[in-house]
């Protein structure tokens, strides 16, 4: 929104006219900005990446050696 | 004779003792040098993070009376005065603020009301919400300890004669951060750094701030301010300051805060911390203006800080000002920030301030940036509104699919399509998407709004009253909604 106001008068012609109906239409959501993420954000989504892959690999091992036995 | 004998072996143990003195600080530097590695890989400024469960959040023991005065609670930001753009320009969280510029991992990202949709919010590093604070992402960090080292701790903290080494000033203070931050041992670094603030006869102001982390992290808030206010009696620190601005933050009283950062401005005139701090609460108080100066402040002592120029650029965006928006974002890439949200904030700037060459390849850039579902998401979400702007549904039909197909509870998407759909003439599939949109969210007023106005249009004035009704809980100021309620009511009052 503008922060000067400035007061603009309607100008309606009084011949002519016949009808004006405000019809109440849809509204779209708006364009959504991505905030930017710290440097603590990123260390602590990074880390809990590492650990969820460590722990995949772990499982992985496991049911290797099991498949084997 | 036997004095000599005496003195000899006397002479043997000192040299005894010299030898094994002089293999000591060796082996001493070898494990410290270990301990601080070790801690550095999991190492986060506590600063940064929030240890919030949603048991402490439903269930509050500071609060002093039912419902805060207007303006001085993080809790309820509407009630705040000198807000910024509204709704109807500004996207809302779900907690009732805009969505800022930034985000750490203290940022509420959400403040359910009810404890159901507080499980229902997503669980990952920058939504998460642990049930308790001593679950969820400190399980995964203290996690870190025990994936290290697969034969078992390099410390094995049960063992540890903590007195002991609470008295050897060279290895205490790698002992605790050790203990806190790699093991997250929070009750033994109390214990530890009780002992070792007891040896250094309460005069130390390092161990007091360790101490006052430690009650914080424990939920003992007001011990947690004693210690730090103590500490800063000793030595003023701005990391103190810090710390202790964030135990009144929790306590929920952002006034208090505010003054102390004023307070360590006196101490520290013009430390950007302290600013970004002043800054960062009033916007959670719903403050853009006094905010969007404070960021101001810290970019005139510090022109490369990410956080301001990030939130500086999105107030100016949602304030009609693409131009100025798009400078901020510039100066963010010519500093080499070279990620999906900056390209994709690039693109929608460049598209409003009508740059139209730039727009595309910058949204191409974030596409190929993306590092989640969700960031894609948003972005084809974003290339839906473009393609609406330039005329072409089809392409904004299909941007908006692709956005629902990679994070399907993108309620905004939903309501676009739902938009889009109507004026293809689809109504009942319009209605359908509109009540998911809804349902996904209902802090924000457009699903209603929308509902309410199709409703009407077919003839189902109940449903639309509801709808209305909800549409002006999420956005009290909306001209069309109150025209809405108000043609509904003279309509049931004329039945």
């Amino acid at each position: 929104m503008p922060e000067v106001k400035s007061i603009f008068r309607e100008v309606l012609p009084k011949q002519g006219q016949l009808s004006m109906e405000d019809v109440p239409t849809m509204v779209l959501c708006k364009p959504k900005l991505l905030p930017l993420k710290s440097v603590t954000l990123e260390k602590l989504e990074k880390m809990q990446l590492e650990a969820q892959e460590v722990i995949k690999q772990q499982e992985m091992a496991l049911k290797e050696q099991e498949k084997v036995q | 004779m036997s004095q000599s004998v005496l003195k000899l072996s006397q002479n043997d143990l000192s040299r005894e003792r010299k030898e094994s003195d002089s293999a000591l600080p060796i082996s001493e530097a070898a494990w410290s040098l270990k301990t601080r590695a070790l801690t550095e890989m999991v190492y986060i400024d506590e600063v940064d993070v929030d240890h919030e469960g949603i048991a402490e959040m439903m269930l509050d023991e500071s609060s002093i009376a039912q419902v805060a005065r207007p303006g001085t609670s993080l809790r309820l930001p509407g009630t705040s005065q000198g807000g910024g753009p509204s709704p109807a320009v500004r996207p809302m969280t779900q907690s009732g603020r805009p969505i800022t510029g930034f985000v750490r991992p203290s940022t509420q990202s959400g403040r359910p009301g009810t404890m159901e949709q507080a499980i229902k919010t997503p669980r990952t590093a920058h939504t998460a919400r642990p049930v308790t604070s001593s679950s969820g992402r400190f399980v995964r960090l203290g996690t870190a300890s025990m994936l290290t080292n697969l034969d078992g701790p390099f410390i094995n903290l049960s063992r540890l004669n903590l007195t002991k080494y609470a008295q050897k000033p060279n290895m205490s203070k790698t002992l605790f951060e050790y203990i806190f931050h790699h093991e997250n041992d929070v009750k033994n670094a109390l214990d530890f750094a009780a002992l070792a603030t007891e040896h250094a006869q309460f005069k130390d102001w390092w161990w007091k701030v360790q101490l006052g982390k430690c009650y914080y992290r424990l939920g003992l808030h007001r011990e947690a301010e004693k210690q730090f206010r103590s500490a800063l009696n000793h030595q003023e620190m701005v990391d103190t300051y810090l710390y202790l601005a964030k135990v009144y933050q929790r306590l929920d009283q952002p006034i208090t805060a505010l003054n102390l950062f004023k307070q360590g401005l006196d101490h520290f005139p013009g430390e950007a911390t302290l600013l970004t701090g002043i800054a960062r609460i009033h916007e959670e108080m719903n403050n853009i203006t006094s905010a969007t100066e404070y960021y101001k402040d810290v970019l005139k002592q510090d022109n490369t800080h990410v956080e301001a120029i990030a939130c500086i650029g999105s107030n100016h965006f949602y304030t009609d000002q693409s131009e100025i928006a798009l400078r901020f974002y510039r100066r963010l890439l010519q500093m080499g920030v070279y990620n999906c949200q900056l390209y994709n904030n690039l693109g929608l700037c460049c598209f409003y301030a009508q740059q139209y060459d730039m727009t595309l390849s910058s949204f191409e850039r974030a596409l190929a940036l993306v590092s989640s579902d969700e960031e894609q998401a948003d972005v084809w979400y974003n290339l839906g509104h473009v393609a609406v702007g330039i005329g072409d549904l089809t392409l904004a039909y299909q941007c908006f699919k692709l956005a629902l197909a990679f994070n399907n509870d993108h309620a905004e998407a939903y309501n676009n399509l739902a938009v889009l759909e109507l004026r293809k003439g689809r109504i009942e599939q319009s209605k359908a998407f509109l009540q998911t949109a809804a349902s996904l969210a209902p802090h924000i007023y457009e699903p209603h709004y929308n509902l309410a106005t199709l409703a009407e249009k077919i003839g189902d004035l109940q449903s639309s009253y509801a709808a209305a009704q909800k549409a002006e809980d999420a956005f009290p100021e909306h001209v069309d909604t109150q025209q809405i309620l108000k043609s509904l009511r003279q309509h049931f009052a004329e039945l």
